[in-house]
């Protein structure tokens, strides 16, 4: 059985899977309340609760899973990207407990994980396939043709998906986080109202920037009362615009790809609109698409483990190598 | 009793590991690299990690990021090895290493974390009180040299022992071992967005 840790942004999250990719226990304190009134992540903030969570999480997942220490083979941690304050309270928790109980650990990239939740039984995907990464940080697409890893094929130049989400709730005053209170909206509005630019970049990359700026613009021209009344036109318009961009691109990788399925990760991947318009693919189920740590033991099953005690000066990684 | 003592508060962290009164043996490095001197000391006395009967770790203040690594790992030690936890404070061991000295910790913009009255506080290195022909030891005497020596302080030369807080003081002054979750930093100041908010 793998214990697994993800401390990399704002949720504090140990999970137990075992090495056939069962999940025995998922247990995620989330931090979106306490950061709600800052209106994003703050990082010294999210790295105190996460050395006040780690133990009680550990607590109940092991609870959870009914098992004890003593049934943990292996310790999977996310080693990086992140914020690299919260990612060390994680890395450090890990390596206590590998290192106190003879374990080998098993450091995991935090991208690397979200692509493993698509692994875990029943129903595991197999490779090949296109997988869509989209998060608050992330927007890739990514040619899988194993499970120990990937190819990137197209990237955001600028925002991230889940950040063009983000900014824009906060332009239209939907408060944070700001995706799932968009998504609410947009069910109420009319997608069509207005129209938002895509931009247009060469080969399989993204860019959301000029979306937001165009959304500011509509919304800075409008008179209060009036925007009151079109928010949910704004919202339902805009995640449109986004969601259109995501699946366009990513079909079309697809296709250039040879017909390769597709599947979607990550927090964005819970955005209704986007999985309705890609209703074919492989979806991450909704409890996984958010930050967990499920997916960072999922993912230790195809890296490579270091033998104790060999890990004890690893450090983390902010972004990726 | 067999005690672990850390503290990754400051730039120098230190490990150590102590029977009742006998140190066995204490090493430093960095942060990142604390299990890697707590490995080569069990090694040194020919221990296991299941030996340890008690925990004691330095509370700060200093790096926050520090700070919480050292408390994690204590606290995750604690949970896996079913042993008690004691914090001691940085700035009571970096005292209790230099009898007569005022420890100073260097807190970064233009601030130092001292003892006034034997309370940890946090203030403005030009606020600093310096009593002439006293020693002042820690990283934030040596970043403030100029201005504790102009006050008529003393600080010992740069590559002095005393200015590091060896973990072998901890094991001595750990007192009330409890639950790890109970041992809490010592950070004395809110994070910025949390000040800006009440601003």
């Amino acid at each position: 059985m793998i214990l697994g840790i993800e401390t990399s942004c704002d949720e504090t999250a140990v999970a137990l899977v075992t090495q056939d990719g069962e999940v025995r226990s998922n247990v995620v304190a989330s931090q979106a309340e306490l950061h709600a009134r800052y209106g994003g992540v703050v990082p010294e903030v999210a790295s105190r609760r996460h050395l006040e969570l780690v133990g009680p999480v550990l607590s109940e997942a092991l609870e959870r899973g009914k098992a004890t220490l003593d049934e943990v083979e292996a310790v999977a941690v996310t080693r990086g990207p992140g914020l690299i304050g919260a990612l060390l309270v994680g890395l450090s928790a890990a390596k206590a407990l590998a290192w106190s109980r003879r374990l080998p650990l098993i450091p995991v990239d935090h991208l690397h994980g979200h692509v493993a939740s698509l692994y875990l039984e029943p129903g595991a995907l197999e490779p090949p396939f296109l997988c869509l990464l989209v998060s608050g940080g992330h927007t890739l697409l990514l040619d899988v043709r194993a499970r120990s890893g990937y190819h990137v094929v197209g990237t955001t130049l600028d925002d991230a998906a889940g950040e063009a989400f983000d900014k824009g709730a906060r332009l239209l005053g939907l408060g944070y986080p700001g995706g799932a209170a968009l998504d609410r909206k947009a069910r109420d509005g009319d997608p069509d109202a207005y129209s938002f630019p895509v931009a247009r970049v060469p080969g399989f990359d993204f860019s959301f920037s000029g979306l937001k700026t165009a959304l500011l613009y509509v919304v800075r021209d409008l008179p209060a009362d009036e925007l009151e009344r079109r928010r949910a036109d704004l919202a339902a318009s805009y995640q449109h615009a986004i969601v259109r961009a995501l699946v366009e691109r990513t079909r079309a990788a697809a296709m250039e790809l040879g017909g390769q399925p597709i599947a979607v990760v990550g927090g964005v991947g819970a955005n209704s609109e986007l999985r309705a318009a890609l209703a074919d693919a492989t979806l991450a189920p909704l409890p996984l698409c958010t930050d967990n740590a499920v997916m960072i033991a999922s993912a230790a099953r195809y890296a490579p483990a270091i033998p104790f005690p060999q890990y004890l000066a690893l450090d983390a990684y902010a972004t990726a190598a | 009793m067999l005690i672990l003592a850390l503290d990754t508060a400051t730039d120098v962290a230190t490990v150590a590991l102590a029977r009742d009164d006998e140190v066995l043996g204490e090493r430093a490095s960095r942060a990142v690299r604390v299990l890697e001197d707590v490995e080569v000391l069990m090694g040194e006395a020919d221990l296991r990690a299941a030996d340890l009967e008690g925990i004691a770790v330095g509370t700060g203040p200093g790096s926050y990021t520090g700070l919480r690594m050292g408390l994690i790992t204590a606290r995750t030690l604690a949970i896996s090895l079913g042993v008690p936890v004691a914090g001691v404070s940085t700035l009571d061991a970096l005292a209790a290493g230099a009898p007569g000295a005022t420890p100073v910790v260097d807190a970064k913009r233009r601030e130092v974390f001292t003892l006034v009255e034997s309370e940890p506080h946090c203030l403005a290195a030009a606020d600093l009180e310096v009593e002439p022909g006293r020693a002042y030891v820690g990283d934030g005497a040596v970043r403030y040299r100029d201005l504790i020596e102009e006050r008529g302080g003393v600080v010992p030369p740069d590559d002095a022992g005393e200015h590091v807080p060896w973990a072998r003081h901890h094991a001595r002054l750990a007192r009330d071992f409890g639950p790890g979750e109970a041992t809490d930093p010592i950070y004395l100041r809110a994070p910025d967005a949390e000040r800006a908010l009440r601003r």
